[in-house]
């Protein structure tokens, strides 16, 4: 295996979170915009990355919960569930962000080892 | 139909492209942007406009709204554009559709005759409800539900485009259904036409959270302008093959790009097929593709057979919620908050919230050079069946340790007023249990 880099996931992948009644929802994909060898290893390589493990992992205060993952390969990522983390949805949460609005943007600022080749 | 559209209809092709009906967005939510009907009508040519008005939170807004004044229970917003659109949507054959009539389409219908009235026009306009399983919520298991709505299809709404209507508003249809409804309507699909109206349910969630598909909430937006230019509402060009092109008006904020559409798909959605009452889409299917500036070619998709039952959304009175910030500044953080809490428990030892939940922000750095650098934010959420308990006595609490707690007790903001909260969950029903009612001009068809 090559060597890796620790930098934030968002370097080269990009999310949008939102909220389904208590359960948040995030989508994490890579961008576009560099070649398609690159962009091909850079999908394979995050969807093996993105596993309910790791994501309760980078997101601590889901490591309780029961989270799945979805891959779209045709869409580039993955489709992530993070369930129960709003309580009981958005008008009841006491959550700090009810909606998960900026659930995804706090991934991608959290830093993993990424293999030098796709960076 | 109006001239436009006859001479659209008027050609084909195979994959329909000539004949792509323009469906416009113009509201993500109840709230959206008020000039984007406006927007969308005059910044070039569409055949219709939609919206989306009903999030789950909406409905019992809503709820709330009607438990006052049993006339409304529909967006009032909406009947502001629609005022300041109508007369220049009839003259250009511009339709109107939209999920806005929440849990009261016929009291918006009769809204909007007024309106029209008044404004010396005389529009078609067709009501579909039959959503509303609210007064049946505890025959069909939905206990202490205030607010129950099942999601329905686009058919309904294609009927009463084919009827001739020129605005017609919805309760509780699905999103995408406000645009699954129209190219029904102009395609001529059929219940059979399952890819096709796949096609269709993936250009409605696209487009349903208007600028969301532009470069709104886009963890890209480094690549956008970023200038004060307002985000232009997106369109999707619906084929009849069930492909569409999304794009915007030209020279409008944002942009549309694979990865503002790809935003819009990866998320809201849970797990490898996408319900709809019409058609269900298999996600893996979708093809994007760059079809010129601000124009994606969204293809390939396949829809698979719908579920058998219909969502319900229901929202259940949960309670009543208050809250409380103090900031906490300088040394000995772990100690003011400590102090606090065992304060504030003991006040609150009488009648106690059902709930109490303390959250604190980050701690301050060590030594910071200005105030809010050195403070951090506690706060106290409660909650509980009764709005006693978490008004009065809960903020009376807090105030009264201003003089009396750890130094430097301070709260952000003065504590408010209990607010109510409700309970979002969905449920299924059997479709045989659901009569959708198609209303046109005053006619059920």
């Amino acid at each position: 295996m090559s060597n890796t880099k620790r930098v934030p996931l968002g370097t080269f992948v990009h999310a949008r979170s939102g909220d389904k009644g208590g359960n948040a929802n995030v989508g994490v994909w890579v961008r576009q915009g560099d070649d398609d060898a690159k962009r091909r290893a850079r999908i394979d390589w995050l969807i093996g990355f993105i596993t309910p493990e790791r994501i309760r992992e980078l997101l601590p205060e889901s490591a309780e919960l029961d989270v799945t993952c979805h891959p779209l390969v045709n869409l580039g990522g993955v489709n992530v569930v993070i369930e129960r983390i709003l309580g009981e949805g958005v008008a009841a949460s006491t959550r700090f962000d009810p909606q998960a609005k900026a659930l995804g943007e706090w991934l991608r600022s959290r830093h993993v080892d990424i293999p030098e080749e796709l960076l | 139909m109006t001239a436009t559209a006859d001479a659209i209809a008027g050609s084909t092709s195979a994959t329909g492209a000539e004949s792509a009906l323009r469906i416009a967005n113009c509201s993500g939510f109840y709230g959206d942007r008020l000039s984007a009907m406006r927007e969308m009508l005059d910044g070039g040519p569409v055949d219709v406009i939609t919206g989306d008005y009903l999030a789950e939170l909406t409905m019992l807004i809503l709820g709330k709204d009607q438990l006052r004044d049993v006339s409304l229970g529909y967006a009032r917003t909406f009947v502001a554009q629609v005022a300041d659109c109508l007369g220049d949507a009839l003259e250009r054959g511009v339709k109107i559709v939209a999920n806005a009539g929440g849990l009261n389409p016929s009291g918006l219908a009769d809204k909007l005759e007024e309106v029209a009235k008044g404004l010396g026009l005389s529009p078609v306009i067709a009501f579909i409800d039959g959503d509303n399983l609210a007064p049946r919520a505890a025959e069909l298991g939905f206990d202490g539900a205030l607010t129950a709505n099942a999601y329905l299809g686009g058919f309904g709404i294609a009927k009463a485009l084919t009827a001739g209507a020129d605005i017609v508003v919805t309760g509780r249809v699905t999103d995408a259904s406000v645009v699954v409804g129209p190219g029904i309507w102009r395609h001529g699909w059929t219940t059979e036409s399952i890819d096709q109206i796949a096609g269709a349910v993936v250009a409605g969630h696209v487009i349903e959270c208007g600028t969301q598909a532009t470069g709104g909430n886009f963890s890209g937006f480094l690549e956008l302008p970023r200038d004060a230019q307002p985000l232009g509402f997106p369109i999707a060009e619906l084929r009849a093959d069930g492909s569409s092109v999304i794009t915007k008006h030209p020279g409008t904020g944002g942009m549309v790009s694979i990865d503002t559409v790809t935003a819009q798909l990866m998320y809201e959605i849970q797990g490898p097929v996408y319900m709809n009452p019409d058609a269900s889409v298999d996600l893996t299917s979708i093809e994007l593709s760059v079809d010129g500036p601000d124009r994606v070619l969204i293809d390939g998709v396949r829809g698979v057979e719908p579920p058998e039952r219909l969502k319900v959304a229901t929202n259940t009175l949960g309670g009543y919620r208050n809250q409380m910030e103090f900031v906490l500044v300088g040394l000995d953080i772990d100690a003011k908050e400590q102090w606090l809490r065992a304060q504030l428990d003991d006040a609150l030892a009488g009648s106690p919230p059902a709930e109490i939940t303390w959250t604190r922000g980050p701690l301050p750095g060590p030594d910071a050079a200005t105030e809010e650098g050195a403070a951090c934010l506690l706060r106290c959420v409660v909650k509980d069946s009764s709005a006693e308990v978490v008004g009065k006595p809960f903020t009376a609490a807090g105030v009264g340790l201003a003089l009396a707690s750890y130094p430097g007790f301070t709260l952000t903001a003065p504590p408010g007023k209990p607010s109510a909260f409700g309970v979002y969950r969905p449920e299924y029903v059997d479709r045989d249990q659901v009569t959708e009612r198609v209303v046109v001009g005053g006619e059920v068809l």
